[in-house]
């Protein structure tokens, strides 16, 4: 009788084969758990230059098609002396889940705080760079969703930008885009940062063409191409815009810029 | 008679057949929170040039029954923030219980009377709000999540209008305006209109904002199926809190429906 | 004392042969050296005060406080040595907290003063502890709308089963004081420490089971009573420190709270003046005297 009814019978013959619904999950597993992840949006971008560092990083926050918040900063002054961070060197990126992107920074910032408060200088990017490392792998089995990128100079005085993968994965690198829309920045990065597909006119053909060869970039200039970056990246990801915050690190410290982004 | 308490309460096994005693194991991993009960519906905020006001319904649904009618949503804390629940409403009730008891340490200190003191309730909506995170992120951290959305409005340190949110797992923001569930579809985009920017919320008079408020709400009742016309209304200064937890949608005009097509039972 | 040297005042839990637990009597010696406090009930709330002795010119005034809220609607003052007080409020916080876990609801003045009744006499019963050496005055406004619940989320039905008792009457001020040996009364008016006879004195001109003073005039007369029991000790500095707890519809709002600086301070003026024309009373009928 029930196959007559309006509802669909479970198991019963009101389907074909193909789209006959689910039976019962299998034993142990629910058919609603708790997600403790999501994805926030938005998309950091970090360039490093020969005296300066440029870490970047839009103010949206989404979750799904809504924008929660039209300014929620993505990127962090790290390890200053007070909570104003007026005298901190290295800045902190993070961009996916936001809530476990915060959480690491407040772990992190506050381990670079001990450790100028114990040695009484602050930590160098390469020592904090790997800290980092071991506390996004401390939580291999549950990880921080966060694309991490830290950034400063180095010992010798050189921006240095290293980038993480969530469980702590690293490498030292000229520049780097995370989050939403790393993929469509980043091969604009590799061609404007680092020259690639880039040949001297006339130098030959095929492998014999001579690449363009590098150079490294002025400060104006990269400050130039973090703007188009994302200019681009607003135009053709949703989850990225409304503002565009940049920190500049040089040897006299952070400079922080606020940029407005299209907020469509 | 028989003389084991196991078998009392349960169908006889001559009758029934054998008692199916799977149902009272209690090893096994515990059980938490996978999904929400009662529920309460979206929670609205918005800033203006002196504070914030903020709304919920007061209906707590059990699922698509309109369960419970009269439901304080909107939660004061030491009379200077308000606390407003979207999500499970046992959950909120635990946090409310939790809120109050920290209330209560507060006024364990300073003892009353504290404009002698030049600080007037120590704990700010600001604090309460990072507070609220660290809970709630702790608890999503353990998997056993409390299933709620929470605005909280007050003022921070420097005195200013505070308002931000934060989930059930942890992730916590500030906005001019926020809303939540259907809010952030429906409300959200009224309110920003009328504050887009914190300069925008600034410029906005109390009667200027508690009107958009008012709108949001009846939007919010034409077309949330999981809302009521009862619904609770906060304005928080640095006066205090004012709190209203029986007012009515006035002015409803459902001629609007006769315009929409597409589904029911209209032929063209 | 007679009970030297018989032994019998060496440890709780032996009586004297008469009847008498010792330590018990000489913890009541320790809470007679203490600062006068009191407590008042009256129509519409409680005001409790203390004579806080001023031990030393490098300590901050208005520090230190010798009041304390144990919850929303609950004080408590004490005379006598200031760590057992602080011990005993300590526990009075968790007895009430624990009350809120299990009944989701305040803790009655009552209540708490039967266990904190019950708490004190503990340590008059082991040899291994020694009594309070405090008298406490507990004061408290249970709420005298509807009990509500803590996390209540409806009003409930309005009326039939369930719902809310017609013309029932809830709460109101109360007022109790607790001894070492853990006897507790509940009082109108209630007295400790040195000054406690002028205070009791005081108190009971007041008429206050009539129930016709205002909780305005009974911060007005706890701040003069203090000043009173103050006069044999005059010597000495003191700070008058005061709370009050009124009804919801009360200027505290059903919270225990300091008694704001400006009415303490015209309570503090009034009580002086009261005092000089006292003296004035007492200087023309010497010279009357004189005269005849």
């Amino acid at each position: 009788m029930a196959m007559f009814s309006q509802n669909p019978l479970m198991n019963g013959p009101n389907y074909s084969f193909s789209d006959a619904p689910k039976t019962s999950a299998p034993e142990g597993s629910r058919e609603h758990r708790f997600d403790p992840y999501t994805d926030n949006g938005g998309s950091t971008l970090a360039i490093a230059g020969a005296d300066f560092a440029i870490m970047a990083g839009d103010t949206r926050l989404t979750s799904g098609y809504s924008i929660n918040s039209r300014h929620h900063p993505k990127v962090f002054k790290i390890g200053g002396t007070t909570a104003d961070q007026h005298d901190a060197t290295i800045v902190l990126s993070v961009v996916g889940f936001a809530a476990d992107g915060e959480a690491l920074k407040e772990r992190l910032d506050s381990i670079c705080k001990m450790y100028r408060y114990r040695h009484g200088k602050p930590m160098s990017v390469k020592a904090c760079a790997q800290r980092l490392s071991t506390i996004l792998y401390q939580k291999r089995f549950f990880p921080y969703y966060a694309y991490a990128i830290l950034g400063g100079l180095d010992e010798a005085g050189k921006g240095a930008v290293y980038s993480y993968d969530p469980v702590g994965s690293y490498e030292r690198e000229q520049c780097r885009a995370g989050g939403a829309a790393a993929s469509l920045i980043m091969p604009f990065l590799d061609n404007q940062v680092n020259f690639k597909n880039q040949y001297v006119p006339g130098s030959g053909e095929g492998h014999a063409l001579q690449e363009r060869e590098r150079r490294p970039l002025s400060r104006n200039e990269v400050e130039i191409l973090v703007k188009d970056a994302f200019d681009g990246a607003v135009e053709r990801h949703i989850e990225v815009g409304d503002g565009l915050q940049m920190m500049v690190i040089t040897s006299n410290g952070v400079e922080e810029i606020l940029l407005p982004l299209k907020k469509d | 008679m028989d003389h084991r308490p196991q078998a009392w309460g349960r169908p006889r096994d001559d009758v029934y057949g054998a008692y199916d005693y799977s149902y009272l194991q209690s090893g096994g991993p515990k059980q938490m929170t996978q999904s929400p009960v009662v529920t309460g519906t979206s929670v609205i905020g918005i800033k203006f040039k002196d504070g914030v006001i903020l709304a919920a319904d007061n209906l707590a649904s059990y699922g698509s029954l309109a369960r419970f009618t009269d439901v304080k949503r909107l939660r004061v804390f030491l009379g200077t923030s308000v606390v407003g629940f979207g999500g499970d409403v046992s959950d909120m009730q635990y946090l409310d219980r939790h809120l109050n008891e920290l209330a209560i340490d507060e006024s364990y200190e300073g003892g009353g009377a504290q404009e002698e003191h030049g600080e007037k309730g120590k704990l700010n909506a600001a604090n309460l709000h990072t507070y609220l995170h660290k809970l709630m992120y702790r608890r999503r951290n353990d998997f056993d999540p409390l299933w709620n959305q929470v605005l909280v409005a007050g003022l921070d340190a420097a005195g200013k209008p505070h308002l931000s949110s934060v989930d059930l797992r942890g992730t916590a923001f500030t906005s001019p305006s926020l809303a939540t569930g259907f809010g952030a579809a429906l409300a959200q985009p009224i309110m920003r209109k009328y504050a887009a920017t914190e300069e925008d919320a600034a410029r906005l008079t109390r009667d200027q904002a508690v009107k958009v408020v008012q709108d949001c709400m009846k939007v919010l009742y034409y077309r949330d199926a999981r809302s009521l016309d009862k619904y609770s209304i906060a304005v928080v200064t640095k006066d205090g809190v004012e709190l209203k937890e029986d007012e009515q949608l006035e002015k409803q005009s459902w001629a609007f429906a006769e315009q929409i097509r597409g589904y029911g039972t209209q032929t063209v | 004392m007679t009970s030297i040297g018989t032994g019998y005042d060496l440890a709780n839990s032996i009586f004297s042969p008469d009847g008498r637990n010792f330590q018990v009597e000489y913890a009541v010696k320790a809470v007679e050296n203490g600062g006068t406090s009191i407590g008042i009930r009256c129509k519409d709330g409680v005001v409790l005060a203390v004579e806080k002795v001023v031990t030393s010119k490098l300590l901050k005034q208005g520090a230190n406080k010798r009041i304390a809220t144990v919850d929303r609607h609950l004080g408590v003052v004490y005379s006598g040595m200031i760590p057992d007080g602080r011990h005993f409020i300590d526990r009075a916080r968790d007895e009430s907290r624990s009350w809120r876990d299990t009944f989701k609801t305040p803790i009655p003045t009552a209540d708490l003063a039967s266990r904190m009744g019950g708490y004190m006499q503990a340590y008059t019963l082991y040899q291994s502890v020694r009594p309070f050496g405090i008298t406490a005055i507990v004061g408290g406004f249970d709420s005298e709308l509807e009990a509500a619940v803590d996390g209540v989320v409806g009003s409930g039905p309005s009326v039939g089963a369930g719902g809310k008792a017609a013309g029932k009457k809830y709460g109101g001020p109360f007022l109790y004081m607790i001894e070492p040996s853990g006897l507790y009364w509940g009082y109108y008016g209630a007295a400790t420490g040195k000054g406690r006879q002028a205070a009791k004195a005081e108190l009971e001109k007041l008429d206050l089971g009539s129930g016709a003073l205002s909780l305005l005039d009974a911060v007005k007369e706890a701040a003069r009573i203090i000043y009173v029991a103050h006069d044999d000790n005059k010597d000495k500095e003191f700070e008058l420190e005061m709370s009050w707890i009124s009804g919801a519809d009360g200027p505290t709002k059903g919270l225990h709270q300091e008694v704001p600086k400006a009415l303490r301070e015209e309570a503090e003026r009034l009580a002086k003046k009261s005092l000089e024309d006292e003296d004035d009373d007492d200087e023309k009928k010497e010279d009357d005297k004189m005269q005849e």
